[in-house]
């Protein structure tokens, strides 16, 4: 890449600025910090990040209605900051469009995978055609709906095979039950979590080594789910 | 005559049944008329035994009739019947015959004797009936009051306190309607018979119910009877003290109940204070000691040491981070905001998810999942119940031996419940503590030895019950074991059963 990825941080808390600021900057990024909303708003239409970290507990705009308002406009990747109890405003923000969430306080891997998901996915967008996705022993080619676990073929059922497919395209983010009902089984089933809940298990027993300590189907307590590919 | 009130489980007040005899009240005027009917009945008997019988023996019978006259019917008809006697023994048979005219000296004498002693003896029996019947009203007064005591006594709600003061005054004043208003902190009002509407007329009776600090209700009754005599006034008077003085026992009490729950919550909120700043205090020293000894420069780049003190400051706030949340939940479980946002749930996963998070501290343990094949789904919040697990669990490590087996079990117990056990090789917890470890800051071992506010298990037991479910301890055969029941049903429906499609 010819520039360093530009990140933009919105957070009322100064402490976390500094340091989000201090640590990214080591980490070759450019970053651009807001305490506020509006000026938040104001600092992503004037600078065009190519990511925005937003807590969701700022004092003057529900972060909910900053992810709406940014989506407005743009595309880039939203990856929003919340407390543990916060699991309705995480959802309610990714169903709005947030890509990704962290959950304060949180580690600063986490933080940097989550930020290279993000930039990775963004640009995945625009060039087409899919390798096949390898998580460990697993294989996936969305082309040739075929799955294999150490070279060996698994066997799917089609509704199987369409929520690993979609889990797999989205490898890395963090999916709502709502996204991924709404995608695997269509929008009238969007409440029927207990569809989920039981197809993932299928997958779980068919792909990973111990279904109850699954290491790439993980669950995201109150959220989704998240596949994790290797990189 | 006296409606029935509504059996509420308790005594109902005796029921009143006229003064001495078993025979219903009679009205005023068909007393005189039955005394008057007495005595001709009594005549028409005289007159046919005239031949065998002397006038003076039937001046002495006729007496009979008079004194049970007055016996029966009062004061009044036996005076009456006196007079009728008089008349009609005169008329009778005393010559000359069938005129109210009396020839004899001898007989005239008798005639007025015969008067005054009818007379005098129906009052004395009268005056000792009337005595009688104030006794016996006297008496059933007393009684009344007492069991009205008696109840009211035992009573600490207000709205039982009106049933029972409306039922003994519907009884005994054999009112057709009673209505108690009362006033308080939360005003309302009590009708007997409940459902039908209060008579449109102003009541009968009405009397406040006064007490020392003020006027806290009001007794309304209306009946169709005559107006009350000063004694039913009097009798109402007390009934309404009676009712005043157990309202104000019952809001004392209440009020004093609420002065200790604000007191024994104030207590407690010390009681987290000091147990909280020194809980948060001890990672807290650990990071600043890590920190500052990192910042001093005299940790090698390279040692383990650095790495040593690196780890410390991440698990410590790892666990400070638990400590809050767990404050957090306390919080919110005791303003009842701890609602669970309720789905259908892989109990497998839930545990799953636990496990991964708890990874790095479970390793000093060897955990064992053992959930039977298929089990149904639940319906919980899957936040709260990975707080479930996780507090059993780091409760389960902390208390447990290292290197010791940690087991998690699952089974349904039948169609409606599922039961959860996790049991680990821990020592066994004395009985007398077994139901208190899930109490608020409790701990059974000094506070030194293992780190904690005491808080986690009575987290776990609000959620459980929040769920409709149930936990408990339990000492094992060789070991200790926390145990939970779930229910399966959620809102009337049974776990769904999404069907998976065969391989293809």
């Amino acid at each position: 890449m010819s520039s360093p990825p530009h990140i933009l941080v919105i957070d009322d808390e100064p402490q976390i600025l500094r340091a989000l600021r201090t640590i990214l900057t080591e980490k070759k990024f450019k970053v651009t910090t807001a305490a506020r909303a509006e000026e938040g708003l104001a600092l992503a239409a004037a600078n065009l990040p190519d990511i925005v970290i937003l807590d969701l507990g700022l004092p003057d705009m529900d972060g909910i209605e900053v992810c709406a308002r940014l989506r407005e406009w743009t595309q880039c990747p939203i990856i929003v900051l919340s407390v543990r109890e916060g699991e309705r405003d995480k959802v309610a923000a990714l169903d709005k469009g947030a890509d990704d969430y962290l959950t304060k306080p949180f580690g600063i891997e986490e933080l940097l995978a989550r930020v290279r998901v993000a930039l990775r996915h963004a640009s995945r967008t625009q060039t087409a055609p899919e390798t096949p996705v390898k998580a460990g022993p697993i294989t996936i080619d969305l082309a040739w709906h075929t799955v294999t676990r150490d070279g060996e073929d698994v066997k799917l059922t089609a509704t199987e095979f369409k929520l690993l497919a979609y889990l797999a395209a989205n490898r890395g983010r963090v999916l709502t039950h709502r996204s991924i009902l709404t995608q695997v089984w269509g929008p009238e089933d969007a409440d029927h979590t207990e569809y989920l809940r039981v197809y993932v298990r299928q997958l779980r027993k068919k792909l990973e080594a111990d279904p109850e300590r699954p290491e790439y189907i993980l669950t995201e307590p109150g959220v989704g789910y998240r596949f994790l590919a290797d990189e | 005559m006296t409606g029935k009130p509504e059996n509420l489980g308790r005594p109902i007040p005796r029921q009143y049944n006229g003064v001495g005899m078993q025979l219903p009240p009679l009205s005023y005027f068909l007393r005189y008329l039955f005394a008057i009917a007495f005595i001709a009945a009594t005549t028409a008997v005289f007159f046919a035994l005239r031949g065998t019988l002397d006038r003076a023996p039937i001046a002495l019978l006729y007496l009979l009739p008079i004194v049970l006259s007055t016996a029966l019917w009062g004061l009044g008809p036996g005076v009456t019947a006196s007079f009728f006697a008089f008349l009609t023994f005169n008329y009778l048979f005393l010559q000359p015959y069938f005129t109210m005219t009396v020839h004899r000296p001898s007989d005239l004498v008798m005639l007025v004797v015969f008067l005054i002693v009818a007379v005098v003896i129906s009052q004395l029996v009268g005056r000792a009936q009337m005595g009688l019947t104030a006794a016996r009203e006297r008496e059933r007064e007393a009684t009344q009051l007492y069991e009205l005591s008696t109840v009211l006594s035992g009573l600490h709600d207000d709205q039982a306190i009106a049933r029972v003061l409306a039922e003994h005054l519907h009884v005994m004043f054999r009112a057709e309607q009673v209505e108690l208003l009362i006033s308080g902190s939360d005003p309302f009002r009590f009708q007997l018979p409940a459902g039908i509407r209060s008579p449109q007329r102003p009541p009968e009776l009405a009397v406040a119910i006064q007490a020392a600090r003020g006027v806290l209700g009001e007794i309304r009754m209306w009946r169709p009877a005559a107006l009350p005599s000063a004694g039913e006034r009097r009798l109402l008077q007390t009934f309404a003290t009676q009712g005043a003085l157990a309202l104000e026992r019952a809001w004392l009490g209440q009020a004093e109940s609420r002065a200790r729950i604000l007191e024994e919550s104030d207590r407690l909120k010390s009681a987290i204070l000091s147990s909280v700043s020194h809980e948060l205090r001890t990672p807290l020293s650990t990071i600043k000691a890590a920190a500052t000894s990192l910042r001093s420069g005299e940790v090698g780049w390279d040692s383990t040491a650095r790495l040593d003190l690196l780890a410390a400051i991440d698990e410590e706030s790892d666990h400070l981070n638990l400590l809050v949340g767990n404050l957090l939940d306390m919080s919110r479980l005791e303003s009842g905001a701890l609602k669970p946002q309720r789905q259908w749930n892989v109990l497998s996963e839930i545990i799953g998810s636990v496990l991964q998070r708890m990874h790095r501290l479970a390793e000093s343990h060897r955990v064992e999942v053992d959930l039977v094949e298929e089990l149904p789904l639940v319906p919980v919040d899957y936040i709260q119940m990975e707080q479930v697990f996780t507090n059993l669990l780091s409760n389960s490590l902390k208390y447990a031996p290292a290197g010791s087996l940690i087991r998690i079990h699952a089974r349904p117990i039948d169609d409606s419940s599922l039961y959860v056990q996790i049991s680990n090789e821990g020592p066994a917890v004395p009985e007398e503590h077994l139901d208190r470890i899930f109490d608020k800051f409790y701990r059974i071992t000094a506070a030194e030895r293992v780190s904690g506010i005491g808080l986690g298990l009575s987290i776990c037991k609000g959620i459980i019950e929040a769920h409709g479910g149930r936990i408990w301890a339990e000492n094992l055969p060789a070991g200790f074991a926390f145990n939970l029941t779930l229910p399966l049903a959620w809102d009337g429906a049974q776990p769904p059963r999404p069907q998976v499609e065969t391989e293809s």
